[in-house]
């Protein structure tokens, strides 16, 4: 009897953790293909890691990921940047409004014009997720991802 | 520098999800430890006894005496008083302003953890306490007596905490205008609840005396002394003395209410770390819906907030309260009622688990922020360099993601294990026969593995 129920209990407890191991996993290739919902359009997400996977170490490659700001407001939703530790973090903004572009933890500031463009090169050193924003209005333009 | 006040968030850099393969070995270990502890578990209770031994009477007097309770009192309230005035004086930037940090990060976190290992260090520090014991000193050398109090209801015992505690974190999480992000409201809002909830909880104290209302409806001393349960040091009638670990938990849900307070906790952490990533996508379809229906932005951020944060609560609750049913279906089981509150204290170190899981990191940047430039620079305006770390700031680099995950993970197994610890001896205690209390623990085993493996598929979801 008590053998048992404890087999009954060991199954469910294994049902329940594939469940949820079933729900992550699941999620985890939803994201990689791009859009786990919401405001973020799966164009940008691929364009985001597909400019990203053309190694971005190299100063002189001319394609990195440009995030352009229309009206205040990223085109396309917050961009999505994914970085490996210890790789440069590269991108441009490109801003139809003058504002100060800010790379949160990182503190990394750097004012663009209306109309202008501006660059960000620095090296990932510091691992998680960070917003990058417009400090003027406060709207998020991006996030950045620096995985282990 | 017109930034607009919510410009910063508190939080900086965000934890990255648990990858995939920790968080099945994280739940396999679950697992796998449970079913350990089942097989070698022990047939007589071990923590329900009164286990406290008294330590030496020098100590006792340096650190209990009139003139400590004094300094800690006093610098209780001083700080009460720093954080007001920084809230209503400084910069509304929040992560330069001395009292969001100060509330919500450095007492609000830091206090569960130290009194789980040391026991109720709150108690002496507490400004409220502090204030009404003053008062009734005056009160008493004025009137020759000391004052009567209104004889508080039984029935409400530590409800007016548990709905405190709720709103406390409501206020942090939810009515920040800037959601998802871990502190959203203003410094000046801060200092206003600080200032309203002072107001209330001396007039309570006035009508219910001073220690009456801390154990039971003062939310700061009923939540935190409810992690102090788990800690080793106790003091009483002016004595301090070391008592085994966790043992004091056993009794700590005696008074109705305290279900909620610990299912309160385990609530609106899940849904803080939920709604960065777990029921995000739930969170915006009825934001949505509040919207299409007519509500304001604000309004329907606000609702569809508050309606998962509740809908978290009453999850927690149903999950425990299935356990407690299963377990009274168990030959030999005590009435149903006795059952509930029973197993309430076994959940206090899931709660402390779900705690140090979602804000460690949050804990060690911010602090590094509260002993530089909060310490020199209260109130955030460049005025004041008082111990000369104004300069100073939050180096990310302490913490690796790795190290971060470990922690996240770590906290929630040895939380695991406490609970089921807790909950068997518990079980001993209730069932005569030591085969039917291990019966019934399959039951609580089922509940904690639940809580366990939910909490990391919020960790792996979070931001992800």
């Amino acid at each position: 009897m008590q053998s048992n129920l404890g087999r009954v209990v060991l199954g469910i407890a294994v049902l329940v953790v594939a469940i949820v191991l079933l729900i992550v996993l699941k999620d985890d290739g939803g994201g990689d293909e791009g859009g786990s919902g919401g405001a973020v359009t799966t164009a940008t997400e691929q364009g985001g890691s597909k400019s990203n996977s053309g190694k971005p170490d190299k100063p002189s490659k001319p394609a990195i990921p440009t995030i352009v700001v229309k009206d205040g407001k990223p085109v396309g939703g917050v961009k999505e940047l994914t970085y490996e530790a210890g790789e440069r973090i590269r991108f441009e903004v490109d801003s139809d409004v003058s504002d100060e572009v800010h790379i949160h933890g990182y503190d990394v500031e750097k004012e663009v014009e209306a109309g202008g463009s501006v660059v960000f090169a620095f090296p990932a050193t510091i691992e998680g997720v960070f917003e990058a924003e417009l400090h003027g209005s406060g709207e998020q333009i991006a996030e950045i991802r620096v995985n282990p | 520098m017109t930034f607009l006040p919510y410009a910063h968030a508190l939080l900086a850099r965000q934890d990255l999800p648990i990858p995939a393969w920790l968080f099945a070995w994280g739940a396999s270990i679950v697992l796998i430890v449970s079913f350990f502890a089942l097989s070698i578990a022990w047939r007589e209770p071990r923590f329900e006894g009164d286990w406290w031994r008294p330590l030496g009477v020098g100590l006792s007097r340096a650190l209990l005496g009139p003139p400590a309770q004094i300094v800690c009192g006093a610098l209780g309230v001083f700080l009460l008083g720093v954080t007001v005035y920084a809230g209503l004086r400084g910069t509304e930037a929040p992560d330069r302003n001395f009292a969001l940090t100060f509330v919500f990060v450095t007492v609000w976190l830091g206090f569960p953890v130290l009194g789980a290992v040391l026991g109720d260090l709150f108690r002496p520090f507490n400004p409220w306490r502090a204030v009404g014991r003053a008062a009734g000193g005056v009160f008493t050398t004025l009137a020759g007596q000391r004052p009567t109090h209104f004889s508080y209801p039984d029935a409400l015992g530590r409800w007016p905490a548990a709905i405190g505690l709720l709103a406390f974190v409501w206020l942090e999480i939810v009515y920040g205008p800037s959601g998802g992000v871990a502190v959203g409201l203003s410094p000046q809002t801060t200092a206003a609840a600080a200032l309203a909830y002072s107001g209330y909880t001396l007039a309570m104290m006035a009508l219910f005396g001073v220690e009456r209302w801390c154990q039971r409806g003062e939310i700061f001393s009923v939540y935190f002394g409810m992690f102090a349960s788990l800690g080793s040091f106790e003091s009483r009638e002016g004595r301090l003395g070391m008592r085994r670990p966790f043992s004091a938990a056993t009794r700590w849900a005696a008074l109705p209410g305290s279900a909620a307070v610990v299912i309160a906790s385990i609530a609106t952490t899940s849904y803080d770390g939920g709604q960065e990533g777990a029921f995000q996508g739930a969170v915006e379809s009825v934001f949505d819906w509040f919207v299409g229906i007519g509500f304001g932005q604000v309004a329907a951020d606000r609702l569809s907030s508050t309606l998962f944060m509740l809908l978290c609560f009453a999850g927690v609750w149903l999950i425990y309260l299935a356990g407690t049913r299963g377990m009274a279906s168990v030959g030999g089981a005590p009435p149903l009622r006795k059952l509930r509150s029973g197993f309430v204290h076994t959940l206090i170190p899931i709660a402390l688990a779900y705690l140090i899981a979602h804000y460690f990191s949050l804990f060690v940047f911010q602090e590094q922020a509260q002993f530089t430039y909060l310490l020199s620079d209260p109130l955030g305006t460049a005025s004041t360099d008082l111990f000369g770390t104004a300069s100073g700031g939050i180096d990310f680099r302490v913490l690796s993601a790795n190290a971060i995950w470990y922690v996240q993970v770590g906290a929630l197994v040895v939380g695991h294990v406490i609970g089921l610890t807790l909950a068997h001896d518990r079980a001993t205690a209730y069932w005569g026969d030591y085969r039917q209390a291990a019966r019934s623990q399959y039951w609580m085993l089922a509940v904690m593995v639940a809580f366990t493996c939910f909490g990391l598929y919020l960790l792996s979801a979070a931001n992800a």
